[in-house]
């Protein structure tokens, strides 16, 4: 069964004044299963981003629906948007977005505190993630006292302790160097593999090869995807790179 | 055409950043009104020929001196704040390739536009409402005055130069702040990761041990005289202890609710905690300032005002009756000999002539001499003002009185035997022994404690308390201190007086009429009768002296109402620069929660009660520390002559409300602002 079922998404936005519309995504459709990893990539202003917010509830869709786990996520009350993304869904972030203000262990609890668990129970779920990702010794730490790897890494733990049943990441390889940057995509893998559905937007190559299935957006619409089948990382690197090339030269397909 | 540049530049610097500038070049204008405004009355000459004018041009020659000051302190903390939230415009410059001796004459031209807009507002509304003050201070002092709008060009040039040194001194610091950092660090300078701020202990201790103290010390003190030594180190001491304990106090607790896991780990508390500590480490130090620039203004303007409507009570406090007589003697005899007659016979003879009659005559006599009271005892010999600085506070003026006397003017009719007497002690002293000795002579036995007496204007200019001992015998007792009294190099220690005051119902100007009257045939009764030689008589009217008392009363309400205007003013521009920092640096912030789960209502929820901790925190401090400044102030209000104490409560808790009420408005309008930032990203 799909856990995440696009189907028709149409985003117009307004200007100001009424003027002026912009159509930034025309007609998206597609589902991700249970335990999939999908990249999605495309130039900027290709509507990653829009589609994006409107996959974390942050903004609604001019037309079509999004449902996740069956739930259509535009019937949701506006009052309890917040805690449906706090509890189904984890984020990750380009530029990481930890409070300055919270050493890494409290920025990791957040959405449990929001979500009113108790102390005790937020350290047991905390411990395993934590192993798994290499930030146990960092936990008393301050954001401003680690490296962008680092950060990032605490930033999937705070994605994956309330057991999301789906990880939005936001371009994550995009501030950090190219060693964290692996670092934290053989994680993503890892996680993957242990059964947590991903969903990955991105314009990093080498990002998306770690995917299970890549789809590329164009002028607002789904163009292409790219199953892994059996390939290895480096095919599908490969096979990435030439769709890319040919989306710039702009070949036909369809 | 580089000049045009640099114009251009400085221009938008300052239009780009209305929101930052505006309010700071309204308080500019502000205290170049105030200081305007003070210096013009200070010197104003039309002002200076009213009666009682000359006293509160002191004053106001103190206020601007005041105010010199405090507009360094405040320009100088208002302008930190913009240079900070304009470090990254610079640093964007100097990347682009403006030299930092180029920034500095952007700088310079930015400075010269704003001085010259504020003083040219500054002076031009100092002068508009110069004239409204003049009045304004003229009705108060009960004088006529032109409406002609005069102009005092002295002033405007101490004002001028006044301001061009501030101004030069903050410009020649933003300088300094530029030079010292590099074009990365002006870039970054706005989002450089803060270490947690590290709750310091020990100063949150002693910042608490010091407050205590100080407290202790303020509600503890029983006489005026040491409320007045004492008052300047408590204040120093809250300042401090304010200080200490919201820098580090704050932090400190913050840290030990953190540690406290269950109650941190709370959705209401876990944010507000954290981010409570990091905007206490910030701003710590100006709401500490903000707390006791409010509490300054509630001292200053309840304690003045309450000083002013009193006024009329101190007044008869000083002056008991309209005309008060006072004779010195240093014999018994001429107490009450022929002396003291002819006077009578005199006032009355003078009050006859101007068609009225004397009302709520007052008649007694007394013995008065200073001293020290130690055990039972009092000491007056000379010894005593040799070492007085040790025992300041157990110095005493006594009064002896005649027991018939005090039967009279109050409407008893107690008796005593020799050896007995009745006390009263003024300025809420207390005297708990069962006798009482008279420097060398034999105890008296206490029978009671009298509930009052008659005010006595030795009494109300002495900041020393006041001891009356009726005695049943008063030449019995008095004789032997007359004797041992006199010194080896012929002062007395003792003097005996006689006190005749009156009432007259009739008006000022008839009332002063008679005193001139009164005065002259006195003069002349001197010269030619031989039983005045050692009976000097001098007299005071209250109608003549009015003027001058109220000049100074009228003065200090004036002055505190001025200041209480401008440290509001101060208050709320250093609050409104907290917000918009604030608002700036908490907009991402806002953000990041949003996206992590927090819905925008529980977000507002969280902002708004660490906005009203953080902005009550010192309007409550201050009522604290006006609370316990309560006992301080009475005590000192009484050396003032004013004993009304009900007064002074309702006055202070007044100022109190008025203020709070007009912090609330300040607080409704600065808040919007601050939403309006925080929610702006999201808004557009």
């Amino acid at each position: 069964m799909s856990i995440l079922e696009v189907d028709a998404v149409q985003k117009i936005y307004t200007t100001r004044f009424g003027g002026n519309q912009v159509q930034a995504l025309s007609h998206v459709s597609f589902q991700v299963e249970e335990g999939e990893y999908v990249a999605i990539m495309g130039e900027s202003g290709s509507g990653k981003t829009t589609l994006l917010n409107i996959l974390a509830a942050l903004d609604k869709p001019t037309s079509g629906s999004v449902r996740l786990d069956g739930m259509d996520l535009s019937k949701i009350k506006e009052s309890a948007i917040a805690a449906f993304r706090r509890d189904h869904l984890g984020f990750v972030f380009q530029d990481f977005n930890l409070l300055d203000t919270f050493s890494l262990e409290d920025n990791i609890y957040l959405p449990l505190v929001l979500s009113g668990k108790k102390p005790n129970e937020m350290k047991q779920r905390l411990m395993p993630i934590a192993e798994q990702l290499g930030i146990v010794k960092l936990l008393k730490k301050y954001p401003y006292e680690v490296s962008g790897g680092q950060k990032q890494r605490a930033a999937v733990a705070r994605a994956l302790i309330t057991n999301p049943r789906l990880i939005l990441a936001d371009e994550p390889t995009g501030a950090l160097d190219s060693k964290s940057t692996d670092e934290l995509l053989r994680l993503f893998g890892e996680i993957n593999r242990s059964g947590q559905t991903i969903l990955m937007v991105t314009h990093s190559v080498k990002a998306a090869s770690h995917a299970s299935r890549v789809l590329f957006i164009k002028d607002g619409e789904v163009y292409h995807q790219i199953y892994r089948g059996g390939s290895t990382e480096n095919e599908l690197y490969q096979k990435i790179s030439d769709t890319l090339t040919m989306l710039t030269t702009g070949g036909e397909h369809k | 055409m580089k000049k045009g540049i640099y114009r251009t530049l400085a221009w938008t610097g300052i239009r780009k950043n209305k929101k930052l500038y505006l309010p700071y070049l309204l308080t500019c204008m502000g205290t170049v009104m105030m200081c305007y405004i003070i210096s013009f009355l200070g010197t104003s000459s039309t002002f200076g020929e009213i009666k009682g004018g000359t006293t509160v041009q002191q004053f106001l020659g103190m206020g601007f001196g005041v105010m010199s000051v405090f507009s360094v302190i405040f320009l100088f903390y208002t302008n930190s704040f913009l240079i900070r939230r304009r470090k990254k415009e610079f640093g964007l410059y100097n990347i682009l390739g403006l030299g930092k001796k180029h920034l500095a004459v952007v700088l310079f031209l930015e400075t010269l536009i704003i001085a010259a807009i504020t003083l040219a507002g500054g002076l031009f509304f100092g002068i508009l409402f110069s004239k409204l003050a003049e009045l304004a201070m003229v009705k108060i002092l009960g004088g006529t005055v032109a409406f002609t709008l005069t102009i005092n060009f002295s002033s405007i040039m101490q004002t001028v130069t006044l301001f061009a040194v501030i101004f030069a001194l903050i410009f020649l610091n933003t300088l300094r702040q530029i030079h010292l950092t590099n074009p990365i660090q002006l870039l970054h300078s706005e989002n450089t990761g803060e270490k947690p701020p590290k709750g310091n202990w020990l100063i949150a201790i002693l910042g608490a041990v010091i407050l205590g103290a100080a407290y202790y010390l303020a509600v503890t003190i029983e006489d005026p005289v040491t409320a007045i030594m004492i008052f300047f180190l408590a204040v120093v001491m809250v300042v401090i202890a304010t200080y200490m304990l919201f820098v580090a106090g704050s932090v400190t607790l913050c840290r030990l609710l953190q540690k406290n896991k269950r109650y941190y780990y709370k959705t209401n508390h876990f944010v507000s905690v954290s981010s409570m500590m990091y905007r206490m480490k910030r701003n710590g130090a100006g709401l500490a300032s903000i707390c006791i620039l409010c509490t300054m203004v509630l001292v200053m303007v309840s304690s003045t005002v309450c000083l002013y409507i009193g006024a009329e009570d101190s007044l008869r406090n000083r002056y008991p009756r309209n005309i008060s007589l006072d004779a010195v003697t240093e014999n018994l005899e001429e107490l009450d000999g022929s002396a003291s007659e002819q006077t009578e016979a005199l006032v009355q003879k003078v009050v006859e002539e101007n068609g009225t009659q004397q009302e709520n005559v007052l008649n007694y006599r007394t013995a008065v001499f200073g001293g020290v009271i130690e055990g039972n005892q009092i000491r007056f010999d000379d010894s005593v003002y040799e070492e007085r600085m040790d025992n300041i506070s157990n110095i005493w003026q006594f009064f002896i009185v005649p027991l018939s006397d005090y039967n009279r003017l109050m409407g008893k009719n107690e008796e005593l035997a020799p050896g007995e007497v009745i006390l009263y002690t003024t300025k809420e002293m207390h005297y708990d022994q069962d006798t009482i000795r008279i420097g060398d002579s034999e105890p008296l036995t206490v029978r009671k404690q009298a509930e009052g007496f008659v005010d006595n204007s030795v009494d109300s200019m002495q900041i020393f308390p006041t001891m009356y001992l009726f005695v049943p015998d008063f030449e019995a007792v008095t004789q032997p201190l007359l004797e041992n009294s006199l010194m080896d190099d012929g002062r007395r220690l003792l003097s005996l007086h006689w006190s005749y005051g009156f009432d007259l119902p009739c008006d000022d100007e008839k009332q002063i009429a008679i005193e001139d009257q009164l005065q002259r045939e006195m003069d002349e009764l001197h010269t030619y009768s031989k039983d005045f030689t050692d009976f000097r008589v001098i007299i005071e009217g209250v109608a003549s002296e009015r003027a001058d008392f109220y000049g100074v009363y009228a003065g200090l309400f004036f002055l505190g109402i001025l200041l209480g205007i401008v440290f509001i003013f101060a208050a709320v521009l250093i609050i409104y620069y907290k917000q918009i920092s604030e608002g700036y640096e908490d907009q991402s912030r806002f953000e990041i929660m949003q996206k992590v789960g927090m819905t925008r209502r529980e977000i507002k929820k969280s902002i708004n009660s660490q906005i009203l901790t953080v902005f009550f925190m010192p309007l409550i401090t201050a009522g604290v520390h006006l609370a316990f400044a309560f006992p301080l102030i009475r005590k000192l209000l009484l050396i003032f002559g004013l004993t009304n104490v009900s007064l002074l409560i309702v006055t202070t808790v007044c100022c109190y409300l008025i203020f709070a009420l007009f912090y609330v408005i300040v607080y409704r309008v600065t808040s919007r602002s601050y939403f309006s930032i925080v929610s702006g990203m999201r808004g557009e």
